[in-house]
């Protein structure tokens, strides 16, 4: 009978274990970025043409430190991308004096054409430039789209979201990037 | 002449042979390297298996980088500055990874050592000798001896 409840055990504590692994989700997609508290890569990338008038045809990291900075990385066949463009527009309108905002579109090789009809339908007026190597991507260590990364004015990294922005989040590390 | 031309195609083919031989190398260093690094946008398939976009750009890096002459360990070391160690499928041999290194010895230790007490045990009682009823040993001789012609 002893043994009976010992096997019974081994096999409920193992048959949890199994159905914990199934329900669990990803947790291993909720990594906080390695750059934490480092100063971020710098990056060079050409703009998409509806911005080159006030910013240039190159967007260069260097030359906006100084200033806070939101970098958002997106593709323009990514679901969340859509939902949280508005959210970035309404925001950045909001903070344009203090924070400077910056879109990339990645993971979305030769798919520039698809970037424009996505900025045009968010009417983005933030920079948004062409990651069309994925190499701004790798270098900063990027899972999926969409990630935003709030960086301090020295050009460290202060905070990194993985997925969607809910606007609360967003302002809340607005302000934390400003305090 | 014609002896010329043919040592020409010979050293030209030779290049070539060598050429292709270097690249099927790179190659799979390419592939060894990737095997060791986690695709970021997948589930459970390295950088050398996947076909995401992200995986062929890290291809692109590390082939990009073999060619500039850096070792497969400065190589993964660039991946985990950026990803840190979630990026390498051999978790690396410190810290709590240790335990993933261990505890499938402890575990293997510990089963033999399960085993060997079993055995021993079986061991003991197969070889003990049988306490048997005399009533019953008279019953047995019985059966025998009306089964034997």
């Amino acid at each position: 009978m002893r043994r009976l409840i010992v096997v019974l055990a081994v096999i409920a504590a193992l048959g949890g274990l199994f159905a914990w692994g199934l329900l669990r989700g990803r947790p291993d997609r909720n990594i906080s970025s390695n750059l934490i508290g480092k100063r971020v890569p710098d990056f060079e990338m050409p703009l998409h043409r509806r911005y080159w008038q006030e910013y240039g045809e190159t967007f260069s990291l260097a030359s906006y430190l100084g200033k806070p900075l939101v970098v958002n990385f997106w593709a323009s066949w990514c679901t969340p991308c859509f939902r949280e463009a508005p959210v970035l527009e309404a925001l950045w309108k909001q903070y344009q004096d203090r924070v400077l905002f910056v879109g990339i579109q990645t993971q979305d090789r030769g798919k520039t054409a698809a970037g424009e009809s996505f900025l045009e339908r968010f009417s983005l007026s933030f920079p948004n430039g062409i990651d069309d190597n994925s190499r701004i991507g790798v270098e900063y260590g990027l899972f999926g789209v969409p990630e935003t990364f709030f960086i301090r004015a020295d050009g460290t990294l202060a905070y990194k979201q993985i997925g969607e922005l809910t606007p609360q989040v967003l302002q809340q590390q607005l302000e934390a990037l400003l305090r | 002449m014609i002896a010329s031309r043919r040592l020409l195609t010979l050293l030209a083919s030779l290049l070539l042979i060598g050429a292709l031989a270097q690249q099927v190398q790179l190659e799979r260093q390419v592939f060894d390297i990737g095997r060791k690094l986690r695709c970021p946008v997948c589930v459970s398939e390295s950088v050398a298996d996947s076909a995401a976009q992200i995986a062929v750009e890290m291809r692109d890096i590390i082939q990009q980088q073999l060619q500039e002459g850096r070792s497969e360990k400065e190589i993964l070391a660039f991946f985990q500055e950026r990803y840190g160690d979630w990026i390498l499928l051999d978790p690396p041999k410190r810290g709590l990874h240790l335990l993933v290194w261990i505890l499938p010895v402890v575990a293997a230790v510990a089963g033999a050592a399960l085993l060997a007490v079993f055995v021993r045990r079986w061991l003991r009682s197969s070889g003990a000798a049988l306490e048997v009823d005399e009533a019953d040993l008279e019953r047995v001789r019985e059966a025998l001896d009306r089964e034997s012609p």
